[in-house]
C-alpha cells in the first residue's frame, strides 16, 4: 500500500518550514494553510477477497464523486464533474460486467438505480480515436454525501485493529472529490480524495505515521510558482518520504498539465432554472460579461450537462442558427444516452444522458451591457410515476463550465503527477486540448437544482378509472342505439322530408 | 353581391386558394429566416432530415420519431437540393390540398347533383380554409392525405374501381387508418344499381351460400385485390429496402406505442395511470387493452353497416369522426382527417338548417377544446398538476361533445334514406 499526500497551500506568504516537523519516522504539520490531495495505491492481493474477483472481471473502471457544496480549487487541483457519483466503466472483451451495479450500491447507497451496465450505464462516444484512454461506457446517480462508503471501509476494508485506517476512511464525509480508479494493466487500485480545505479549523494540524512496514508515505506540501513555461504549472516545496528521510527535501519541479488555472479569478457562474420550469424547463447558466474573454484566441467556452434521465435534451431543436443565437449557443457538441424523445420515464432503463455545448461569448458591444451573459438550454421533461401530491422533485447537478483551448504538448501532458483523467468530457476532444475550468459562484448553497415536476395525482384519481370507461361505454351505446334504432321503420317519411327540399 | 358573383366561378375560387396558400408559404419563409421561433412544423423537419438521409443512401428511420413510410420522405426528395428546394415539401403538400379541393368540387357537382355556385362555397370550406391551409403550408404531411381519401372516394363513387382499390391499398399503407372505408366501401359497391337491388334482396331470403355469393360480387373483389395487391407489394418493397425498422416505425410503434403525452384523447389519463409498473395500485382489468373494440366496432363495422349504403361521403365522415373521437391518441391535426368529408355532408345537414343547433355544436366543439388547452397550458407551461381534475375532465367534456355532434350527423345520414341511392345512376361527368 502507498500513499501519496499532497499539500497546496492557499498563501504561499502565510507558510513557513517550521510548520513541519519530521519525528522518527512520521510527520507533524502545524495549521497549514492547504488544500490536500491524498492517494492510496493497493495492490490487488491487498484487497477483501469480494472485492478482488470483482475487479479481475474488468477492464477498467473509474469512479468520480463531487460534493454538492462549492469548493474552491487550486491548480493543479481544478479540474471538475457536476456533483453525485460517475462511473466510466470498459468490461473486459465477450466478458460479463458481473456484480458491478451490486457493488455500486453496497458502497454509495441501496436506493442507486443500477440494473447492469449494459442496461443502465450509456455509451460514450469516442470523437477522438487517438484517445484510447476513454471508457466505453458511463453511469451517473445523485449521490450528495459519502456515508455509506464509509461504512462500506470501515467494514470491508480496514483491518479490524486499524482505528487509523477506521479515521482516514470518515474523512471521506467531508472531501470535495473522490476518485477511484482501477485498469487492469496497473492491477492496482487507486484511490485520490481532494479536500479544497480541513473541514473544522480550516487549517491542517496533523501527524502522519506509517502503520505496518509494507505502507510507504511520501508527503509533498506544495506552493504554485509564478511564471512557469506557458503550458506549465510550477511547484516548489518540501518532500518528505517517512521513513526515509530526517527532515523535509526542498523540491521545485515543473509539468504540462490538462487543467491550467483560469487567468481570471472573478469568473464564476451560477446555475438555474427560468420560472415556472412546466413541462418544459430552460437551464440557465449566467456569467458576468466582463470577465468573459477567451484566455487565448484558440479557446472556447463549454458546459458539460450530466442529466438524469427525467429531463431529456431534444438534439433536433440546435440545428438553426437562429435559434441557438437567441440562447447564447454556439453548437450542441455531443449528446449521449438515454435521448428518446417520448418515452417516459419508467420505460428507459438508462441513467439519462450527458450533452456537451459549445458556449458564445459576448461580441465587444454586447460586452458594455451591465447584466450579466446568460446561455439557456431549453429541455423536456419525461412523464413520471403519478405521486400522491401531485408532484416529483427532482434534482439536477449543476454542470460544469470549462474553456476548451488548443495546446502545443499534448501527450506530455500525462507525465504530471497530478494528471486527471475520465471526467466524461476529454474524450470529446483532442488529445492536444487544455481545459481552464470556470469555477461555480461561491455563493450557492448547493450545486443542485430542484425542479418540481407536475405528475398525475393519486389522491384524486379515484374516479379516473371508472368515469373514463363509464362514459365511453355510455356512449357507444348510445350511438350504437342511434345507428340501428327502428331500422327501416321511418325510411318512407324522411323521404317526403328529402323530396321537399329537392 | 360581390361574394355570389366570386363563388360562380371556379377561376376566382381556386385562384384565391393558391394565393391563400402562396402568403402563407412566404409568410413562412420570412418568419424562418427572421425569427428564432419557426413557422415550419417539427414534423417537416423530420421528413426533410429523413429525405436527406436516403440521398444519402441511409434508412429514413435514422431520423427519431420518422414513423411514416418511407415514400413520403422520397416524394419530398427534392427538398435535399439547395436553396428554396426546402420548401418542395410544402407547395407539394399545398398542391395536394388544392387538387383534394377540385376533386370534391367534382364529387358536390357530379354525384350530389348540385350547382356550380353553391358547389364552390362548400368546396371553399376546404380551399379557403386557413387552418387547412396553415396545416399544408407548414409541413405537415396531412395534406396529402387529403388527395388520397378524397381522391378514393372520387374513384369508388365514378366505379373506377382498380383505381379505387389503388388509392385504398396506398392510403392504409400511408397512415393506417383509412383501412376502415374498406369496409364502407365494400358494403356499398352493392352490385350496379344497388338502390333497387338492396332493397329486392332484402326480401329474397335465400340459403347462406346464396347470399355469400351475392355478396361477393365483382366490383368488391376486385376493390379487395387491387387494394391488397397495393398495399402488400409496397410493404414487401419498403421491407426489403429498409428491412424492420420499417415495420416498426410505420406500424408496430402506433399499436404499442407508450407516450401518453396528454392529448385530447379521452383514454389519455386512465392510459398514464395504467401504464407505469407500480405493484401498489393494482388495475382490476387491462381495460386500455379494449379501448379499441368500441372504436373498430363503431368505425369499422357498424357504422358502415348501417349507413354505408344510404350516403358513402357522409358515411366515411361518421367512420373517420368516430374513429378520432375514440382513439386512443387524439392531437389537433386529425381533426383534418374528418374535416375533409364535412363539404359532402353539410349541404343539407341539420347543422346548417337549424343553425341554432350548427352554431352551438361549433361553440361547443370549438370551447371543448380551448377548456382543454387552458389546462394544458397550466401544466405544460405553468407545472401545474392539472391532469385530474382539469385535464380529464375536459377531455371527457370534449369527448361527450363530439359525440353528440356524431349522432347528429347519424340521425341525417339515416334521414337520407336511399336518396343518394336514386342520385348515383345520374351519372354525368362534365
Amino acid at each position: 500500500m502507498k500513499h501519496r499526500i499532497t499539500y497546496l497551500v492557499h498563501n504561499p506568504d502565510h507558510f513557513s518550514p517550521e510548520q513541519l516537523s519530521v519525528k522518527d519516522d512520521s510527520l507533524a504539520l502545524s495549521k497549514v494553510d492547504a488544500a490536500k490531495e491524498h492517494r492510496i495505491t493497493f495492490g490487488l492481493s491487498e484487497l477483501p477477497r469480494e472485492l478482488r474477483k470483482a475487479f479481475e472481471q474488468w477492464h477498467e473502471l473509474h469512479i468520480r464523486w463531487a460534493t454538492e457544496s462549492p469548493y474552491t480549487a487550486i491548480s493543479p487541483f481544478t479540474s471538475r464533474v457536476s456533483p453525485g457519483l460517475h462511473a466510466f466503466f470498459t468490461p473486459h472483451k465477450d466478458q460479463s460486467a458481473g456484480p458491478l451495479c451490486d457493488l455500486l450500491r453496497e458502497a454509495f447507497g441501496h436506493g442507486l438505480g443500477c440494473e447492469g451496465p449494459e442496461e443502465t450505464f450509456i455509451k460514450l462516444p469516442i470523437l477522438s480515436g487517438r484517445f484510447s484512454m476513454s471508457s466505453s461506457s458511463q453511469y451517473y446517480a445523485h449521490v450528495p454525501s459519502l456515508p455509506n462508503l464509509v461504512i462500506y471501509i470501515q467494514q470491508k476494508v480496514c483491518p479490524a485493529s486499524s482505528t487509523s485506517c477506521q479515521k482516514g476512511a470518515s474523512s471521506l464525509l467531508s472531501a470535495s472529490y473522490l476518485d477511484i480508479d482501477y485498469d487492469t494493466i496497473s492491477h492496482a487500485l487507486i484511490l485520490n480524495a481532494y479536500w479544497a480545505r480541513e473541514p473544522t479549523s480550516g487549517t491542517w494540524t496533523e501527524t502522519i505515521s506509517p502503520r505496518g512496514k509494507e505502507e510507504t508515505i511520501e508527503i509533498g506540501v506544495l506552493n504554485n510558482e509564478k511564471n512557469p513555461d506557458p503550458e506549465d504549472v510550477a511547484f516548489s516545496g518540501f518532500l518528505t518520504v517517512l521513513g526515509q528521510d530526517t527532515s523535509p527535501k526542498p523540491t521545485r519541479f515543473q509539468t504540462p498539465t490538462r487543467h491550467y488555472p483560469l487567468p481570471s479569478t472573478e469568473l464564476t457562474y451560477k446555475t438555474s432554472f427560468s420560472h415556472p420550469t412546466g413541462l418544459h424547463p430552460t437551464l440557465l447558466i449566467s456569467l458576468p460579461r466582463a470577465n468573459l474573454e477567451p484566455p487565448n484566441p484558440t479557446c472556447k467556452l463549454h458546459a458539460h450537462l450530466t442529466l438524469p434521465r427525467t429531463l431529456f435534451i431534444d438534439k433536433y431543436q440546435f440545428n438553426d442558427e437562429l435559434f441557438l443565437a437567441s440562447k447564447n449557443l454556439v453548437s450542441l457538441r455531443s449528446l449521449h444516452g438515454a435521448t428518446d424523445l417520448e418515452a417516459p420515464d419508467w420505460v428507459v432503463p438508462q441513467w439519462g444522458s450527458a450533452a456537451l455545448f459549445e458556449l458564445a461569448v459576448p461580441s465587444d458591444q454586447q460586452k458594455e451591457n451591465q447584466d450579466e451573459w446568460q446561455v439557456s438550454i431549453p429541455m423536456h421533461l419525461r412523464y413520471l410515476p403519478p405521486s400522491e401530491t401531485g408532484h416529483r422533485e427532482v434534482p439536477v447537478p449543476w454542470p460544469v463550465v470549462f474553456w476548451a483551448c488548443r495546446s502545443e504538448e499534448g501527450a506530455k501532458m500525462a507525465v504530471n503527477p497530478f494528471d486527471r483523467l475520465h471526467l466524461g468530457y476529454e474524450g470529446l476532444f483532442g488529445s492536444k486540448t487544455r481545459f481552464m475550468h470556470v469555477p461555480p459562484s461561491g455563493n450557492a448553497s448547493r450545486l443542485f437544482e430542484e425542479i418540481s415536476v407536475p405528475v398525475l395525482n393519486l389522491e384524486r384519481a379515484g374516479p379516473v378509472e371508472w368515469g373514463t370507461v363509464g362514459v365511453v361505454v355510455a356512449a357507444f351505446l348510445w350511438l350504437c342505439w342511434g345507428l340501428f334504432r327502428g331500422a327501416g321503420g321511418n325510411d318512407g317519411k324522411e323521404v317526403e322530408k328529402g323530396k321537399k327540399k329537392q | 353581391m360581390a361574394t355570389s358573383s366570386f363563388f360562380q366561378s371556379s377561376r376566382a375560387v381556386f385562384s384565391a386558394a393558391v394565393l391563400l396558400r402562396a402568403i402563407f408559404l412566404v409568410y413562412g419563409l420570412f418568419q424562418d429566416a427572421f425569427s428564432p421561433m419557426k413557422y415550419t412544423d417539427i414534423d417537416y423537419f423530420v421528413f426533410t432530415d429523413a429525405a436527406r438521409f436516403i440521398s444519402q443512401g441511409r434508412s429514413p428511420y435514422d431520423r427519431d420519431t420518422y414513423r411514416y413510410t418511407p415514400l413520403l420522405a422520397w416524394f419530398i426528395y427534392p427538398t435535399t437540393w439547395p436553396g428554396l428546394w426546402f420548401s418542395f415539401g410544402k407547395v407539394l403538400f399545398a398542391i395536394g390540398d388544392i387538387v383534394a379541393g377540385w376533386l370534391m368540387l367534382l364529387v358536390l357537382r357530379s354525384y350530389q347533383n348540385m350547382p356550380q355556385e353553391r358547389a364552390l362555397k362548400f368546396a371553399s370550406i376546404w380551399l379557403l380554409n386557413p387552418m387547412v391551409a396553415t396545416i399544408s403550408t407548414r409541413g405537415s404531411s396531412e395534406g396529402l392525405l387529403g388527395i388520397i381519401v378524397t381522391a378514393l372516394l372520387w374513384a369508388v363513387l365514378a366505379k373506377r374501381i382498380e383505381l379505387a382499390g389503388f388509392l385504398l391499398g396506398f392510403a392504409v399503407h400511408f397512415k393506417i387508418y383509412p383501412f376502415i372505408y374498406a369496409a364502407s366501401t365494400v358494403w356499398w359497391l352493392d352490385g350496379g344499381d344497388s338502390g333497387q337491388k338492396n332493397s329486392g334482396t332484402a326480401k329474397k331470403p335465400g340459403s347462406m351460400v346464396a347470399q355469400i355469393f351475392e355478396f361477393i360480387n365483382c366490383e368488391r373483389l376486385t376493390l379487395a385485390l387491387y387494394s391488397l395487391v397495393t398495399f402488400m407489394s409496397l410493404n414487401v418493397i419498403m421491407y426489403l429496402a429498409y428491412g424492420f425498422p420499417f415495420l416498426e416505425h410505420s406500424y408496430f410503434y402506433h399499436l404499442i406505442r407508450i407516450d401518453h403525452r396528454h392529448n385530447f384523447s379521452p383514454y389519455n389519463i386512465l392510459l398514464y395511470l395504467n401504464s407505469f409498473p407500480d405493484p401498489t395500485t393494482q388495475s382490476s382489468v387491462e381495460l386500455e387493452h379494449l379501448a379499441f373494440l368500441p372504436q373498430l366496432l363503431l368505425s369499422a363495422v357498424m357504422v358502415p353497416i348501417a349507413l354505408a349504403k344510404k350516403d358513402l361521403p357522409s358515411t366515411m365522415l361518421v367512420q373517420t369522426f368516430a374513429f378520432v373521437t375514440f382513439n386512443k391518441v387524439c392531437t389537433s391535426q386529425y381533426f383534418l382527417w374528418y374535416m375533409m368529408f364535412f363539404p359532402f355532408y353539410l349541404p343539407d345537414s341539420t347543422l346548417l338548417r337549424s343553425p341554432g343547433i350548427g352554431i352551438s355544436a361549433l361553440i361547443l366543439w370549438v370551447l371543448g377544446q380551448a377548456l382543454w388547452l387552458q389546462q394544458g397550458y397550466q401544466l405544460e407551461f405553468l407545472g401545474n398538476s392539472t391532469f385530474v381534475p382539469g385535464l380529464w375532465a375536459s377531455s371527457i367534456l370534449f369527448f361527450l361533445v363530439n359525440v353528440w355532434i356524431l349522432s347528429i350527423i347519424i340521425q341525417d345520414v339515416k334521414a337520407k334514406s336511399h336518396l343518394s341511392h336514386a342520385v348515383k345512376p345520374v351519372k354525368k361527368v362534365p
